[in-house]
This record gives C-alpha cells, sequence and structure tokens, in this order.
C-alpha cells in the first residue's frame, strides 16, 4: 500500500515538473505573439518610412513647382520601388515570408475601404459643386485646408501603421497633427511643412535602414538547411 | 485515434503526446510555421535564433514526420529552400495543443 503511495506521489512530481515545464515553453510560444513577431521584424527595415517620406517629400517639391499632379506618378513608382527595394534589403537579410491569407485579405481590405472614402467624397464634392454653387462643408475645408491636409495625412499614417502593426507611423501621425495643426495658426505656405514632414520621415526611416542593414549583414552562408543532420 | 481521444474530451495520457512536436526547438518551428503561409530557411533562423545545424536537423525530423514540407528552388540562380507545414502537421500541432490544454485542465490541483 505504501508503494502504491509513493508511485502515485513520484507520478505527481513527474506530472508537475512536465507541466511547469511546458508552462514556461507555453509562455514562449504565445501564436499571436509570435505571428505579430514575424509581422513587425519583417517591416523594421525602415523602408516604409524611407519611401512615405520620399512620396511627402516629392510632393511637397512637386507643389513648389506648381505640379501636385505630378505626386500621382510617383505614387505608382513607389509602390513598384518598394517591392524591388524589399527584395533588395529585406529580404537576403531576415529570409522570405509568405503571411497567412488573412494578413493579405486585412491589407487588400483596408485598401479598398481607404480607396472607397476618397473616391466617394470626390464624387459627392464634385456632384454638389456641380449641382450649384460649392457646398458648406466643402467652403470650411478649403478655409481649413491646413487642417484637412494634416487631418489627411495623419490618418493615413494611422491606417499604415495599424496595417502594417508599425507603433512608429502613430508618431509619425502625432508629429503631422501637431505641425499641421501649428502651420493653420501661423500662416507659412503648405509646402514648407510638406517638405519638412517629408525630410524626417525619410531621414528617420534611412537611419532605421542603416541600423537594420548593420544588424543584418548578408550572409554568405548556406541557408538553404541542406545536409544538416548534425544538430 | 489521439486525436478521436482528445475530440471525445477524454483525458489524454502523457505518453501519448507527440514527441516529435513537445522537443521544444521543433514545437517553436511548428509555432512559427503555424502562423505563416511560408517561410524560408533564412527567416525561421533569424525568429526562432537557432543555429544552422540545430535547425537543419530538426526540419529534417519534422520533415521526415511528415509535417513539413521543404520546397527547394533556385532564385536569381541559387538555391532556396521554402517550408511550410503539411495539412498532417498543422493536424498534429493542433491535436498537441489540444492534448496539452486538455492534460493541464484535468490535472488535481
Amino acid at each position: 500500500m505504501r508503494e502504491i503511495t509513493l508511485h502515485c506521489k513520484a507520478l505527481y512530481i513527474a506530472k508537475y515538473i512536465v507541466v511547469h515545464r511546458w508552462c514556461d515553453m507555453a509562455e514562449k510560444i504565445n501564436l499571436k505573439k509570435i505571428e505579430r513577431k514575424a509581422y513587425t521584424s519583417y517591416h523594421q527595415d525602415g523602408l516604409i518610412d524611407v519611401f512615405s517620406g520620399a512620396f511627402i517629400l516629392s510632393v511637397g517639391v512637386w507643389l513648389v513647382l506648381d505640379m501636385a499632379w505630378m505626386s500621382w506618378i510617383l505614387w505608382f513608382v513607389a509602390v513598384s520601388a518598394y517591392a524591388a527595394a524589399k527584395r533588395v534589403f529585406t529580404i537576403p537579410r531576415i529570409g522570405f515570408v509568405k503571411f497567412a491569407p488573412h494578413r493579405v485579405k486585412a491589407l487588400q481590405t483596408t485598401a479598398v475601404i481607404v480607396f472607397s472614402l476618397t473616391a466617394l467624397l470626390g464624387v459627392v464634392a464634385f456632384m454638389q459643386v456641380e449641382g450649384g454653387g460649392i457646398p458648406l462643408w466643402l467652403l470650411l475645408a478649403i478655409e481649413n485646408y491646413m487642417l484637412v491636409i494634416g487631418g489627411s495625412v495623419a490618418a493615413s499614417f494611422c491606417v499604415v501603421g495599424y496595417t502594417f502593426r508599425t507603433r512608429r507611423m502613430y508618431a509619425y501621425a502625432l508629429l503631422t497633427l501637431i505641425m499641421f495643426v501649428t502651420g493653420h495658426f501661423l500662416y507659412f505656405p503648405l509646402h514648407y511643412y510638406v517638405i519638412l514632414l517629408g525630410t524626417l520621415v525619410l531621414l528617420f526611416g534611412l537611419a532605421m535602414l542603416i541600423r537594420f542593414v548593420r544588424r543584418y549583414p548578408l550572409s554568405s552562408a548556406d541557408t538553404t538547411g541542406d545536409s544538416g543532420d548534425e544538430g | 485515434m489521439k486525436g478521436n481521444r482528445a475530440r471525445d474530451g477524454e483525458m489524454p495520457s502523457i505518453s501519448e503526446i507527440d514527441k516529435t512536436i513537445h522537443e521544444p526547438a521543433r514545437l517553436m518551428i511548428l509555432a512559427h510555421l503555424f502562423v505563416v503561409e511560408s517561410a524560408d530557411f533564412l527567416f525561421l533562423q533569424r525568429q526562432t535564433g537557432l543555429t544552422w545545424g540545430n535547425l537543419s536537423s530538426h526540419l529534417s525530423k519534422l520533415e521526415g514526420a511528415g509535417y513539413v514540407s521543404v520546397e527547394k528552388e533556385f532564385v536569381d540562380r541559387r538555391p532556396h529552400t521554402v517550408l511550410h507545414l503539411t495539412e498532417k502537421g498543422r493536424a498534429a500541432f493542433q491535436e498537441y495543443r489540444q492534448s496539452m490544454k486538455q492534460l493541464f485542465e484535468e490535472l488535481p490541483r
């Protein structure tokens, strides 16, 4: 009888050890955390910042040259160049990953929502202007263009930050709001703020890119995982 | 059979836990592959922090068990290894999680 009790106790202790070892491990293996880490590490290269900054800066320059429409062309160039830069800087350093379909779907949904809302606003404004005179809300928006532009850019940063799980985008959004709200009262030309914001974001992005490149140097070692039975 | 037991709410025994998955490094590899569609060797190495040899060895075992599929291709004339969890691997990982959870919940306090 005593032997049976001892056996039960030993079994209980063994289970206790296994449970604790596993709980320790389970803490490290939090699937949501792992997914978030994989996702954020893929966007820690600063490329989003570099391209966003360069795009905003170019909009500012085109504003000075009175050719703001050129920004749309640059937008398409920036999007394709981003994919190429990802292949040159990021993938050789931290590897390639294809995220789960729900992540890709979330990105597509965000893009569709943002595009639809912008298009809807444009159509409503056009129809109201065509229908006779400029509506009051559009007049107000034109009058407070600094606040409207600042708010839109800040909202765009928030959308990018939420989509790519990059918290620094919220800091850019705050910076944008501060700059444009200040600009609303200071009456300096719009392009000053746009160029300053673009330069700041671009510089921060470049600093991040340099840090990323130093942190993850290109490895000449074989990364194919072939013939590895030594571990 | 093990899966049926876990699904039926019957408490699994410790000896029935899948030992291929239970090893911490392999569990970590499977967890990383579980949350993405596919990843290459370098990405897994960076994320898990395992050495080349360790990762390679564990991947061989997981591939042998049919949990991970390894696809070799050439990108810009360089060999490139893409890894993803097979249906069997995904099911085994889910089952493992369920079994462990159930096992701990059923233990006396």
